[in-house]
């Protein structure tokens, strides 16, 4: 168990950088995500953290001590691999007891912690076998039983789940939380998939080109993106993003937007101080699909940030527990987060609720949030 | 009704076109193996039998003496010693020779595939180079080198010779099988604390069984069946077995004794033979299959 805090880090490849100047913290059992698009040097950070990489500059301490120039095996931690990374012509015991075999533990000690951790991730009768005789699942729960029996302050975890089939990764997740909860031990995880990220993390990271976008827990990173690039890449489906004007009437803020017949939709500001610094503007106006939804406004929440909207239905995707819809609106293509029951067809004129309380508004240009 | 006479045409089209492909096999089966034939039934014939003509035709007398004699008797040369002496001296040739390019060539794929250093494409590129040198041009600076190590016409310096040329073709082998070979594990073995050497060790060569077999019998066909280093660099008593064939049959003063040229020949071509029988059975394909990926 152990903080894992990482100071400045640089990585470059010749004179291509990787990793631009990473600051992350993780307190003592934390689960912090690291989440990104394919190439954003989130596997590469998770190298570097195990020792796999060298870096070009900046600290990486595990439990307040430098791991700078000590060998992978001697930082305390465990990794488990995207591909398991299972030794082929070992068996299951063979394969998970090779760590404490290299560092000459007895063969009957061995014994007794491999039995251990077979039975609580329960592959004790697989412990004969080849990696080649097992299923996808098996052989992750192979590659975790390496790990664990590690006994290590950090877990690192390299995108473990996405060579399995959808149904046994949900499975597997549950199990990593699990096994999370139970351990308490701290991990860091890679992945690309936003979901797995908001599921299972404490923290996430958000990474792009190099550099974290956001730092934060998986409420904050969903509700308060700092930039449109962490709002868009965060949800499923993604927020609506919808190019408009901002412009004063009398004393109230609004926003403008032309929708595709030519017309004006403008909704209300509230609340977001340095809008005033916008007005005639360009800004990005960014709402997720569950704030348009077709419940009833109830006399309480009626209020300046619930504003209704009629609007055309163009696809609608019934999901069961919910129905996206997808409307004109804007002049964009915005999807919208129907209840599971509602009745509606393609084309037909709604009215829709439109919460603006949890809207967010970004800079053109700079793509940065207006706070 | 209609189906089963479907049925029964179809059987019976199969069975023509199976009996259709055994024979044009059989044929060419025959093909191939009448000149061993040949060589075996002459070999076990007494010389008369083969003078007078019938080469197809099986010994009246059957007959080891030829085969004796190629062994241990038969003019090689100035000395009347047989092919023995010399089959020992391609063997001690060989095994060093074979064994030595072959650890070498895994340890370069190792290094050039998992340990990747600057540069590394260019090593391979030369080592890769030296595959397509012909062996004429290599002859007098190989000589002069041989002469300043004090390796001249010893089996040692054959060794080295064959090491030399066969490290191309053997690391070009190995470096290909383990870029295949994914780099995580050995990320993972790093990490459960294994070295450079114990990762090697215990986790790509047990794994490299197919391409081991490839490789040896690559070298050691090469190596024993190489006509031009023995002729060039050996020595009274490092003559490999081809030469001294060679020897055999240029030698004989007098008649040509074909039954033993017969016999030595197949001495000579007998180990690689062996070599082929005994680990073809080990080149098993998809080792590694499944041991990473579901």
């Amino acid at each position: 168990m152990a903080t894992v805090k990482i100071t400045d880090l640089y990585k470059s490849y010749g004179s291509v950088e990787v990793l631009k100047g990473i600051n992350l913290y993780i307190e003592d059992g934390g689960f912090l995500v690291l989440v990104g698009p394919s190439g954003c040097g989130k596997s590469t950070l998770l190298n570097t953290i195990a020792g796999l990489e060298e870096i070009t500059g900046g600290d990486i301490e595990i439990g307040q001590n430098s791991v700078l120039g000590l060998h992978p095996s001697k930082r305390n931690i465990a990794m488990v691999f995207q591909s398991y990374a299972l030794y082929p012509n070992m068996t299951v015991s063979q394969n998970i007891g090779f760590g404490m075999e290299m560092k000459g533990i007895n063969k009957s000690e061995r014994e007794i912690a491999v039995n251990k951790v077979a039975e609580t991730l329960q592959i004790s009768e697989l412990l004969n076998r080849k990696p080649g005789q097992l299923s996808g699942g098996q052989r992750q729960r192979v590659a975790m039983g390496r790990a664990i029996v590690r006994e290590p302050e950090v877990f690192l975890f390299d995108e473990p789940l996405s060579n399995l089939d959808a149904k046994l990764r949900i499975d597997m997740r549950t199990e990593i939380k699990r096994l999370h909860q139970r351990l308490g031990s701290t991990i860091i995880y890679v992945t690309h998939d936003q979901v797995e990220a908001m599921t299972l993390a404490t923290k996430i990271a958000v990474l792009k080109d190099g550099c974290i976008q956001q730092f934060g827990t998986p409420y904050e990173i969903y509700n308060n993106p700092s930039n449109m690039f962490v709002a868009n890449f965060m949800g499923a489906p993604a927020m609506n993003l919808i190019e408009g004007i901002v412009v004063k009437s009398n004393k109230d803020v609004e926003f403008e937007m032309k929708n595709n017949k030519g017309g004006v939709i403008s909704l209300p500001i509230d609340g977001i101080k340095d809008i005033e610094n916008y007005i005639n503007k360009t800004v990005i106006f960014g709402i997720r699909p569950e704030s348009i939804n077709d419940l009833e406004l109830s006399g309480k929440e009626s209020n300046k940030n619930m504003v209704e909207k009629e609007v055309e239905i163009d696809v609608v995707e019934p999901a069961g527990s919910d129905t996206f819809a997808v409307v004109e609106f804007g002049g964009k293509q915005v999807v919208t987060r129907l209840n599971g029951n509602s009745i509606v067809s393609v084309g037909e004129k709604v009215k829709l609720t439109f919460n603006l309380s949890q809207a967010v508004f970004f800079d053109e240009k700079t793509e940065e949030r207006i706070r | 009704m209609i189906s089963s006479s479907i049925g029964g045409n179809s059987r019976t089209n199969i069975k023509a076109s199976r009996i259709f492909i055994y024979l044009i096999l059989i044929i060419f089966a025959i093909y191939y193996l009448l000149p061993l034939y040949v060589m075996l039934v002459n070999s076990l014939k007494p010389l008369e039998e083969i003078r007078g003509g019938g080469m197809l035709n099986l010994p009246i007398v059957w007959s080891l003496d030829s085969w004796r004699s190629a062994w241990s008797s038969a003019q090689i040369g100035v000395d009347p010693s047989g092919l023995r002496p010399y089959f020992w001296n391609s063997i001690s040739m060989v095994v060093p020779a074979v064994l030595l390019s072959t650890i070498l060539g895994s340890l370069n794929g190792y290094v050039l595939t998992k340990w990747q250093f600057r540069g590394h494409g260019i090593v391979f590129g030369l080592l890769l180079l030296s595959c397509f040198i012909p062996f004429q041009i290599v002859l007098i600076p190989m000589a002069k080198l041989l002469g300043v190590f004090g390796l001249a016409g010893t089996t040692a310096g054959l060794v080295l010779v064959h090491l030399v040329y066969g490290v191309g073709f053997t690391t070009l082998f190995f470096r290909n099988y383990y870029s295949a070979f994914p780099t995580e594990i050995v990320k993972a073995a790093q990490i459960d604390g294994a070295g450079f050497f114990r990762i090697f060790w215990r986790i790509l060569l047990p794994s490299s069984g197919p391409i081991i077999v490839v490789t040896v019998i690559w070298q050691f066909t090469n190596i024993w069946n190489d006509f031009l280093f023995g002729a060039s660099f050996a020595d009274f008593d490092s003559i490999p077995m081809t030469v001294a064939l060679n020897n055999l049959v240029n030698s004989s003063t007098g008649v040509k004794e074909y039954n033993v040229h017969f016999a030595g020949a197949i001495l000579a071509a007998l180990p690689t033979l062996v070599v082929y029988i005994v680990s073809g059975r080990y080149f098993v394909r998809g080792l590694m299959a499944g041991a990473v990926k579901g």
